[in-house]
């Protein structure tokens, strides 16, 4: 038994490794694919000698593209998983339970009340998300019998999302002058966002993560029920309050990056769980990379279907994630 | 009447000797009335409104030229539209309501109106002119029902299954719009981009035309449906033992009802919620125990009518497109709907 599970561990630290060569490749993908086509060679040398060659001047344009899509995807799938331990939910996503939704109207509110500068702070995006996230909870644990139940979360996350989706809308229509740059980021894109949003968004995703890489044990520890958790010296709350913080930053962070694009916190915990089964210290490292190669080659596919234009990448990954709803409810945990 | 406000638990036995409900029938009456005074209202105000004096000699053609314009080409249409989509919406609400007995298994909630709108859209402007667009609402209608029902895998029988699925499902097709207005050119895009949040303006006779045959057609097929429907609710042993096969009924309202959806979002685009809280709140007032499908239509005329009252003169300036102001009061409504399920412990 001890050396099954050794070699176990070999091979998912083996398959952690291939994971990041997905990651590498899927960023040069996204550098090298689009209306102007560069070759991933040319890539590489252009990324090491930048120069003042159109090519270069490409690449460069690309990266900063593509480092928003690393932070948001790695920040949309390990907070995907976190929400999915907390609640042991195996619906859970932020997009899908409304935090998204909390985040980009909390964007809006601020930029049309202090403006675009304000607007763009990661600290617009944080107290929105929070407010879905509690909203969304408190309604789903709504009644006597008051259990947060996958699909109350899902259905409570619909109605949330719906009413906030709304709100932005009313506003955004009422300034059009203001939002009309947020046409692309409401529905989710890696283009055509300010050149700094990089630099305020990397601390939050790395909080974020930190966060997170203090969860594995405790969330563990849940899935066998509180009272066991607690029979096993975890601090349940503490531990509920920690992962609820790690997955506000993280989809704040995402939402004031690319938008609210959903289903890469859905889809990413699904697949990884299904080859390293529910143990949270191989499933978070593993959501951390593929959530990347997901958002980033949802980007790509989106530049290719819909030449010479591009699509928005929230718009590929619902197509692409929704599926694994249907797959989810389908397996039974949910409970339905 | 000795029926409590609140809806009654659908376990209560039907045991009224007339399938007439006087309730039902008082509380669609006022609607109705309610209605007209929105229509008036809708007609009158605003800065190109009738005055209510000259509304009666424009309605006889002696209006001045602008007055008959304002009513003709612009403000009678989009009424009537109102009035037709409502009920297009409401009742399929109330058959998708019977049929998954759920509150929440409504067409725009399991997604086939996105399915509809999707479908539209691929009519409009991927294939122009090779199919008329609400026949492209119907197929994508059609699809995404038989999506929902095979995805989930228990089709019926797990409403919440339906639900969460149809989420799903909804979700693919409105990405598959975005996919449709990202591969179009600008000016056609803004056009579908309104109608896509669901709105009524500008809206032809074409449209008035379109919702009022499907209405003729369908409408009466609903009607016809209802008795069996309540009956269905009972159970399935108990409608067999009654002579009502309850595969046929359900098979034969879904049918209706896609294609009920489909003519509404063919001309309104996926107005969001009517079809989930109109069938609900006439179910209240009434409450009656069937599907209730005459006070259903009059409650979704209503509403779509007060909202699209409230959109074109809302306070705050900007004309908005009536699903806007639906999605926002709906998703409230929708939210105090669910932690009333969850307080009498169905899910």
């Amino acid at each position: 038994m001890v050396r099954g599970s050794r070699s176990r561990a070999w091979l998912l630290g083996a398959g952690l490794l291939v994971s990041a060569g997905l990651l590498v490749l899927a960023a040069g993908l996204s550098v090298a694919v689009g209306a102007k086509s560069v070759p991933l060679g040319e890539v590489w040398s252009a990324w090491l000698h930048p120069d003042d060659s159109y090519t270069s001047a490409i690449v460069t344009s690309r990266l900063a593209r593509t480092e928003l899509g690393l932070l948001a995807g790695a920040a949309l799938a390990v907070a995907g998983a976190v929400i999915q331990g907390l609640t042991r939910n195996p619906l859970g996503d932020p997009g899908i339970l409304g935090v998204n939704a909390g985040a980009s109207a909390s964007v809006v509110l601020v930029t049309a009340t202090l403006g675009a500068g304000a607007g763009r702070s990661v600290w617009a995006a944080v107290p929105g998300a929070l407010f879905a996230a509690v909203a969304v909870y408190v309604i789903a644990s709504g009644g006597p019998r008051g259990r947060a139940t996958p699909v109350r979360l899902v259905l409570a996350g619909v109605a949330i999302s719906a009413a906030l989706a709304a709100l932005v809308q009313a506003i955004a229509l009422a300034q059009p002058e203001v939002f009309n740059s947020y046409r692309f980021w409401v529905v989710g894109s890696l283009a055509g966002r300010p050149d700094d949003t990089v630099d305020r968004v990397l601390p939050f995703v790395v909080v974020g993560l930190v966060l997170a890489l203090l969860l594995p044990r405790g969330l563990n520890a849940l899935a066998l029920g509180d009272e066991t958790a607690t029979a096993l010296g975890l601090r349940a709350g503490r531990t509920r309050a920690v992962g609820a913080a790690s997955a506000t930053l993280l989809a704040a962070a995402a939402v004031a990056a690319v938008g609210p694009v959903g289903f890469v916190g859905l889809a990413v915990p699904h697949v990884v769980r299904s080859f390293t089964g529910s143990d949270h210290r191989w499933l978070l490292p593993y959501c951390a990379l593929l959530g990347p190669v997901l958002l980033l080659g949802s980007d790509v596919l989106g530049r290719v279907v819909a030449r010479p234009g591009e699509l928005m990448v929230g718009v590929v990954t619902a197509f692409v994630g929704a599926p694994f709803l249907i797959a989810a409810v389908r397996q039974g945990r949910a409970g339905l | 009447m000795s029926a409590p406000a609140v809806a009654r638990p659908r376990t209560a036995p039907v045991n009224r000797a007339v399938p007439v409900n006087p309730r039902a029938v008082m509380v669609s009456g006022a609607l109705l009335v309610l209605t007209l005074a929105l229509a008036v209202l809708t007609i009158t105000i605003g800065e190109l409104g009738i005055a209510v004096a000259d509304l009666p000699a424009v309605l006889a053609h002696q209006g001045s030229r602008a007055q008959e314009w304002v009513l003709y080409s612009n403000r009678l249409p989009r009424l009537l539209v109102a009035v037709g989509a409502g009920a297009a919406f409401a009742v399929p609400g109330a058959i998708f309501q019977s049929v998954t007995r759920n509150p929440l298994g409504s067409p725009d909630v399991i997604g086939l109106g996105a399915g509809s709108a999707a479908g539209a859209a691929a009519a409009a402007l991927v294939w122009p002119g090779v199919v008329p667009v609400p026949i492209g609402a119907l197929v994508g209608g059609v699809v995404a029902a038989a999506a929902v029902l095979l995805g989930s895998g228990r089709g019926l029988r797990a409403p919440y299954r339906m639900v969460v699925v149809g989420i799903a499902v909804g979700a693919m097709a409105m990405a598959f719009v975005q996919f449709v207005l990202a591969r179009t050119t600008q000016q056609e895009a803004v056009q579908l981009a309104a109608w896509l949040s669901g709105s009524l303006q500008s809206r032809q006779w074409g449209d008035v035309v379109t919702i009022g045959v499907a209405l003729a057609v369908l409408l009466p097929a609903a009607l016809a449906l209802t008795r069996r429907l309540q009956i269905v609710e009972m159970g399935d042993d108990a409608a067999t033992g009654l002579g009502v096969s309850p595969g046929w009924t359900r098979g034969l309202a879904i049918m209706v009802g896609v294609a009920l959806t489909a003519a509404a979002v063919s001309v309104a685009g996926p107005v969001a919620f009517v079809a989930l809280t109109a069938p609900q709140i006439a179910r209240r007032l009434t409450g009656s125990s069937g599907p209730g499908m005459v006070a259903a239509a009059c409650m979704g005329t209503t509403v779509l009518v007060a909202a699209d009252l409230f959109a074109q003169h809302a306070p705050w300036g900007a004309q908005y497109p009536v699903g806007v102001l639906t999605a926002g009061l709906g998703g409230v409504y929708l939210a105090y709907l669910l932690v009333g399920e969850w307080k009498k412990g169905t899910v």
